[in-house]
């Protein structure tokens, strides 16, 4: 057993843990945070993708030990002041969720693919880059137009930020 | 013409279609009510009330739940896709650290457990009539939680171990000792019901346990032997599996107080697994509660109970306490009931100017270990003569068991491998005749002309103009220019193909819907269901028809499911059925509590319910000025005559026919074999469309899930050793963001005449066309090379393969 503290969309929360227990088991049985999903334990689907310091990562293939001291964002940790992150929004008007259970990782994936482009994206780059996270009741389109439509008010929002 | 439904149903039963109508027929309530609606949210694309929850980390799947003292379940899985169970030894698990409980299929026996009573064959008025081979009722193969006898595929389970954590009762589960004895196996589908196969049940030796004849042999037999051309193929739509997101999890819990179970598991439909567990259980429904809340995908695959549903429940009463199973995705691979795995065999009978005279089909339904369900074999039955106009065939419809892990309904059950069969005929005669591939199925389509169309088989297509969808998928695809992109793509070293495919399906499913609506004191109307959506969005499109019916805003109506103790009766989701139930039985409710609605006002008003009109969610006295508003109406009368609140069963047989058209594009790289598909085009005829958004979304997962049955997903097994090759996502091929493109869809409505609303069915519409369109498209991509046909999944392999065969061969 060890005990560690992780800062979990912005709470430390320090826990005794086995040392095989995985950060995804860390934040949804310890912390009850379950808007984090297991599809795989392989690292194939994403549906358990989380910021860990910032980057988008698959929490089922890290230890909760070797995330001790660090920040994590969760989906229940993206939305702020109970406004809707521009990409949880996109994904609700294009409809880009069906059953909802990759929806998490997708968003958490694409809230960082967006912000390490800029928002410059184009449907082939989201593609591509989307291929870690798998979703089985939309065939894509509606996700990709989705992660495009936040792309673009990302850029829109920078544009004037940067005026 | 000897049609099976004379031999099937009583004659009493008389297709509804096919009933003559008096002149004077009153309109129902519920019809009258749609002929009036104004229809403000009903076809609009209304982004879903459910989404709020699943953007925010707020759903409630199935291990999202947890209980005070709970325990958690590993199950011990048959190494062998077959083999005797000389005796298990549970001596070392139960000494290893946390765990409490082990149970084997000798518990079950002396517990008095019972086996999950499946029915299996279907058995609405419409259905194909499967029998096995002497007519009698078929022996399915009973499925108990545990067998005691042997382990008739890879990943039977055998035991369950129960621990105080997950990784304990893991532990455990490697230390229950079976002493196994292995025997001969059958996985191949053709191989199982050849003479001298395995037996997989002593009761059924040859393992063919459904050989049914259907439609007119002597009349097919005649027209084949008039006919100018017979075109013969073999198809082996192969084994595939759902994998939905979310792998099944289920948590039991027992308290000895109320003696009553309480189940956590997500599925296709609370109602059915409150039922069948609780005869598994030996208990009285009333005394098992079950809570299905949001579902990560079914397709088909949850429909069925598993076997761990009802060993959680078991065990949670052995120990006193709550017991928690969550497969892993191996788990899924291995035991998820999986899906296809039809072969069949077709002849078309064809006149020198292309007519379709007959058709005969051998299909070979792959069943597994037992039967769970045979929708695939019968759903597919109904429809081997497709889109077509063909007046006579000859269907023998057989399933057979094998070492594999059971079948069962998947997205479009047994639909996409008729439609492969038929469609793929199409290309195949075009092609040995010389006639245009096109042309061919335009001369043989059934006309509008002809609907109500009773098929060879005796299917009643109900509606549909076939050819009208078939020019506008031709149209909006662009395929009058395909020349042009082909050339361009040449000059990439790229192959151009393209598919086409027609498709009619049925929806049928479980007849019966209940619908409870009530107007509540705080403003909002609740309706209460029994179908139980995994992402359909029945919170929306259900709210969307009672608004409208009510005429109130639709956010104001709040669809409940998933709960027995609240839903009492319902059929689940499945084949396409929810939308069409849900929507007539609400309709049904809603003329209902307009009607007590009238009572009530009239009383208040001082009139007769005849003088009351209603407008705008207002009960009005004619010819005053007099108004009473329907929430206001059910606040003042909830004292005197209780909740304005309705409850309306209702049973619906008659199936309904969606159909469509589907083209695809394919670019296949000339060295490696690389199949991209760069265009993809459909046209849905889904009868009335409640929210075309939701609509949409069906169909692009729909065909994702035919593109990817028939570009890469395989269950794969090793034929020497009977194991499953492929455990995980790293060796099962998935539709992915990279290898999908972006989607073509259009909706065709044309209004089924089956129910009030008018509709037939989205979603499964995606994928009964893709099989074939997608290889059609592969073929002709391939064309210069001989090709004339390729076995499903075109992956590159199998693509490059295809391209050196016809190398030589040419």
């Amino acid at each position: 057993m060890s005990r560690i503290t992780i800062t979990v969309n912005g709470t430390p929360q320090t826990r005794d843990v086995e040392d095989r227990t995985l950060l995804v088991q860390f934040i949804r049985e310890h912390l009850g945070l379950t808007g984090t999903h297991v599809g795989c334990d392989t690292t194939q689907c994403g549906a358990c993708t989380i910021h860990l310091d910032g980057k988008a990562v698959k929490s089922c293939t890290v230890l909760a030990v070797a995330a001790d001291g660090s920040q994590v964002t969760t989906i229940e940790g993206l939305a702020e002041g109970g406004k809707l992150h521009d990409v949880q929004q996109a994904f609700h008007e294009h409809h880009g969720l069906q059953c909802g259970y990759c929806t998490p990782g997708m968003i958490m994936a694409s809230v960082d693919m967006i912000r390490r482009h800029d928002g410059m994206l184009d449907e082939h780059t989201v593609r591509h880059e989307l291929e870690g996270n798998i979703c089985r009741c939309t065939g894509y389109h509606n996700i990709v137009k989705a992660v495009l439509d936040a792309a673009e008010k990302h850029r829109a929002a920078h544009a004037v930020a940067a005026e | 013409m000897n049609s099976p439904l004379k031999t099937a149903a009583p004659d009493a039963i008389v297709h509804p279609l096919k009933q003559q109508k008096p002149e004077s027929a009153e309109l129902s309530p519920e019809m009258k009510l749609v002929q009036e609606a104004l229809f403000k949210h009903v076809g609009k694309p209304i982004p879903r009330k459910e989404d709020g929850r699943l953007i925010t980390g707020k759903g409630r799947f199935s291990d999202d739940f947890s209980l005070p003292g709970q325990t958690y379940a590993a199950i011990v899985r048959s190494p062998y896709p077959h083999a005797r169970i000389n005796g298990i030894d549970k001596t070392e698990a139960l000494a290893s650290p946390g765990v409490l409980l082990v149970l084997t299929g000798e518990d079950i026996l002396a517990d008095g457990i019972r086996d999950i009573p499946h029915n299996p064959v279907p058995s609405t008025n419409f259905d194909m009539k499967l029998r096995a081979k002497d007519g009698s009722h078929a022996f399915t193969g009973p499925h108990f939680l545990l067998p005691s006898d042997k382990a008739r595929h890879v990943g039977e389970a055998v035991a369950i171990v129960v621990a105080e954590t997950a990784a304990q009762a893991a532990d455990g589960a490697e230390k229950v000792m079976v002493d196994w004895e292995e025997l001969p196996f059958v996985t191949d589908t053709a191989k199982a019901a050849e003479p001298g196969a395995p037996t997989i049940w002593d009761e059924v030796p040859d393992n063919v346990f459904i050989d049914t004849t259907f439609g007119d042999v002597e009349g097919t037999n005649a027209a084949f032997a008039a006919a100018d051309h017979v075109v013969k193929a073999e198809f082996h739509v192969h084994r595939v599996t759902g994998v939905t997101m979310e792998p099944r999890a289920s948590l039991g819990s027992y308290d000895p107080e109320t003696k009553r179970y309480t189940l956590y598991a997500g599925s296709g439909g609370a109602v059915r697994q409150k039922n069948e567990l609780s005869k598994v259980l030996g208990i009285e429904p009333k005394d098992l509660r079950v809570l299905s809340f949001d579902v990560g995908g079914n397709f088909g695959t949850r429909n069925r109970v598993y076997v761990e549903f009802g060993l959680v429940l078991w065990a949670s009463a052995k120990i006193g306490r709550p017991v928690k199973f969550t497969a892993t995705r191996s788990e899924s691979f291995l035991t998820d009931y999986q899906g296809r795995d039809l072969v069949s065999k077709v002849e078309l009978a064809i006149r020198k100017d292309g007519k379709f005279l007959a058709m005969r089909s051998d299909n070979l339904s792959n069943v597994g270990g037992r039967a769970v369900s045979l929708s695939p074999l019968s759903k597919g039955s109904g429809l081997i003569t497709g889109s077509y106009d063909i007046p006579y065939a000859t269907l023998r419809a057989r399933a057979v068991f094998s070492n594999t892990m059971c079948t069962q309904a998947y997205r479009s059950s047994g639909r996409p491998e008729v439609t492969f069969a038929i469609e793929r005929m199409c290309e195949l005669a075009a092609d040995q005749l010389g006639f245009d591939k096109l042309e061919l199925r335009r001369m043989n389509l059934i006309p509008p002309s002809a609907m109500p169309y009773t098929n060879a088989v005796g299917s009643v297509y109900d509606s549909g103009e076939y050819e009208k969808n078939m020019d506008r998928a031709l149209e909006i695809s662009e395929w009058a220019t395909f020349d042009a992109r082909k050339v361009e793509a040449a000059r990439r070293g790229k192959l151009l193909g393209r598919g086409f495919a027609n498709y009619v399906e049925s929806s049928i499913g479980t007849p019966k819907e209940r619908a409870e609506i009530e107007i509540k004191e705080d403003g909002n109307i609740e309706v209460i269901i029994g179908t139980q959506p995994s992402g359909q969005g029945h919170e929306t499109s259900f709210a969307q028809v009672v608004a409208d019916m009510l005429q109130v805003p639709v956010e104001k109506v709040w669809i409940v499911l998933g709960d027995t103790d609240i839903v009492s009766v319902g059929g689940g989701s499945h084949s396409g059925r929810s939308m069409r139930h849900a929507g007539t039985v609400m309709a049904m409710a809603s003329a209902d509590l307009l009607a007590e609605g009238r009572k009530r006002s009239a009383e208040l008003l001082g009139s007769t319910p005849d003088q009351i009109d209603f407008e705008g969610g207002v009960f009005k006295l004619r010819n005053s000025n007099q108004t009473i508003d329907i929430f206001e109406l059910g606040r003042r009368t909830r004292a005197s005559h209780g909740p304005l609140r309705v409850i309306r069963d209702n049973e619906m047989h008659t199936p309904v026919f969606p159909n469509g058209a589907a083209i695809c594009e394919v670019e296949i790289d000339r060295d490696t074999g690389h199949v991209q598909i760069v265009r993809y085009t459909t046209i849905d005829d889904v009868g009335r469309c409640i929210n075309p958004l939701i609509v949409h979304g069906q169909t692009h997962g729909g065909i994702a899930q035919g593109v990817g049955q028939a570009m890469w997903e395989l269950c794969a097994i090793d034929p020497v050793s009977g194991q499953p090759l492929a455990g995980s996502l790293m060796d099962y091929g998935m539709p992915r963001s990279d290898n999908m493109p972006s989607f073509n869809c259009e909706i065709a409505e044309v209004f089924s005449p089956t129910n009030p609303l008018g509709i037939k069915a989205g979603g499964e519409g995606g994928t009964t066309p893709a099989l074939a369109t997608v290889v059609n498209a592969v073929v002709d991509a391939l064309s210069e090379f001989g090709v004339k046909d390729i076995q499903m999944p075109v992956t590159p392999a199998n693509v490059w393969r295809a391209m050196n065969n016809g190398r030589k061969a040419s």
